[in-house]
């Protein structure tokens, strides 16, 4: 049996280069691409915060990643104007308490390291998520939170955002792998559109149907990506009074994409709301 | 595929683009990869962008196994090809989401089903696998531009029937046809040029064709 053994150590060999040479082909193309997918992705998160918000000139965005220190026990928030470096840091305990706050730039909390060190990458930070506060005259005027949820497939990311009363103003998916057709229904307008206008609190109670969706409802979320969405809220005002105590409708074929986003939203913005309670007197609005 | 089978004097560049484009079309002849095309072209668009992908992955892996040939151990052959095309396409499916995000954001769904497309692990196996470089690559490029062709015509015949416009500008109010956008209606757009394809074919070489292969999956 000595050919056959021969012949599994070329198949092996054979096999373990031709790996090997995928692996750098991959590498090297990450590495050549990876930079520009980078500022593609946030040139295209950027657009979709503005257009979440309907901003106008006279607004500013705030970007918020909130951190957290293991060894130390506390939740950094860290603001920074969209595409700017980070300026000001916020330190709570776990418990909620307030820690220190100051100017990330020049390490104005006078903890932890040096202020060259206070990058995303600093092993020891966790990132738990961002969200953009958006400011007119000097008072936040909405919220886009970052969320993610586990899909069919693979993780959806996805924005939501926020009126300043709490009111959903919107949602997007932003990054998904579910099937087209089925599961990648729920990163068109007309579903997203079904969580247009519901608020926070009622969120808790929202559920998921497998039910039809009624055709008036169905005709109307058909044309919510083509007019501005306040337009389109007013000419459907007494359906969208209607819909919000209901449910959201599944897509045909994929309730598990569906339950998906709606579990992540109501996750997503109930974290929201607490850390805003948080947050809100050290940004100078209300809670 | 007499040419593949006997590996004789090598076919000239000319035939084998021709062969691709016509004579062996991946969709219209060989009925190659129908579920794809079925399920990215409801428009002229997606059509052009994923016929070009797959145009690009074709080339690529073809040139990369007859390249390859002499040290590829034919018992698993199978799986080499395998990773050959998975490594071409997510390097085209990382150019496309780093310099291309606004078609990606359309398109990239399906840029990695292109993985499993049967037509270009079969042009590997019939075709690259036995013939040297620059046939090879005319191979790669006919069937390629081949199913190109096929994608565009359908995804334009989709898209003005199921949705009354052609590459976005709406050429009807509303939708004329909206069973055409439908997959059950890509597999009629389908038949339908399958039978139109056969029939100009028919009228060239004077009805002695044979008819169109049909029973392929994938």
């Amino acid at each position: 049996m000595n050919g056959g053994r021969s012949e599994i150590v070329r198949i092996t060999v054979t096999m373990t280069v031709v790996c090997a040479l995928a692996g750098l082909v991959l590498g090297a193309a990450f590495v050549a691409t990876h930079r520009y997918r980078e500022s593609a992705d946030r040139r295209t998160e950027r657009r979709a915060i503005s257009d979440l918000l309907q901003l106008d000139s006279a607004a500013t965005v705030v970007e918020v990643r909130q951190l957290f220190a293991p060894g130390r026990r506390e939740v950094i928030y860290r603001t920074a104007p969209l595409g700017a470096a980070a300026e000001r840091e916020i330190v709570f305990g776990i418990d909620g308490r307030l820690v220190a706050s100051g100017t990330a730039a020049t390490g104005g909390t006078g903890r932890g390291e040096a202020g060259a060190a206070r990058d995303d990458d600093a092993p020891a930070l966790i990132p738990l998520g961002r969200m953009f506060v958006a400011f007119r005259g000097g008072t936040p005027a909405g919220f886009v939170v970052e969320g993610e949820s586990r899909g069919y497939k693979n993780r959806i990311r996805f924005f939501v955002a926020l009126t300043r009363g709490f009111e959903i103003a919107g949602v997007r998916v932003v990054e998904h792998e579910e099937d087209p057709g089925l599961g990648a229904e729920v990163a068109t307008p007309a579903f997203q559109g079904q969580y247009l206008g519901r608020a926070a609190a009622d969120l808790e109670a929202l559920e998921v149907t497998k039910d039809p969706m009624p055709e008036d409802w169905r005709a109307a979320l058909a044309t919510v990506g083509r007019a501005p969405r306040d337009a389109w809220r007013e000419r459907h005002g007494a359906l969208l009074a209607r819909e919000r105590g209901k449910p959201v409708y599944a897509v045909t074929g994929a309730t598990i994409s569906s339950r998906a986003l709606t579990d992540g939203v109501r996750e997503t913005v109930d974290h929201f709301r607490r850390r805003w309670a948080l947050l809100a007197p050290q940004l100078g609005g209300p809670s | 595929m007499s040419a593949a089978l006997h590996p004789g004097p090598a076919p000239r560049a000319r035939d084998l683009l021709l062969n691709g484009i016509f004579g062996e079309n991946p969709v219209f002849r060989l009925a190659l990869s129908l579920c794809p095309a079925v399920a990215v072209t409801t428009t002229l668009l997606n059509g052009v962008l994923l016929g070009v992908a797959v145009l690009l992955v074709q080339v690529l892996s073809s040139l990369t196994v007859t390249l390859a040939r002499r040290w590829i151990h034919p018992r698993v052959r199978i799986p080499i090809y395998t990773i050959i095309i998975a490594v071409w396409v997510s390097v085209i499916d990382m150019l496309l989401a780093a310099f291309t995000p606004a078609l990606y954001a359309q398109v990239g769904l399906y840029v990695k089903l292109i993985v499993a497309f049967a037509i270009i692990i079969s042009r590997l196996e019939v075709f690259a696998s036995r013939h040297p470089l620059v046939p090879s690559f005319f191979d790669g490029l006919g069937m390629g531009l081949g199913f190109l062709l096929a994608l565009v015509v359908i995804g334009a015949m989709r898209e003005l029937l199921g949705s009354g416009s052609i590459a976005g500008f709406q050429l009807t109010p509303g939708k004329p046809l909206l069973f055409f956008a439908l997959p059950a209606g890509g597999f009629f757009s389908i038949a339908l040029l399958m039978a139109l394809f056969n029939r100009i074919e028919r009228q060239v070489t004077g009805g002695s064709s044979r008819p169109s292969a049909g029973g392929g999956h994938g």
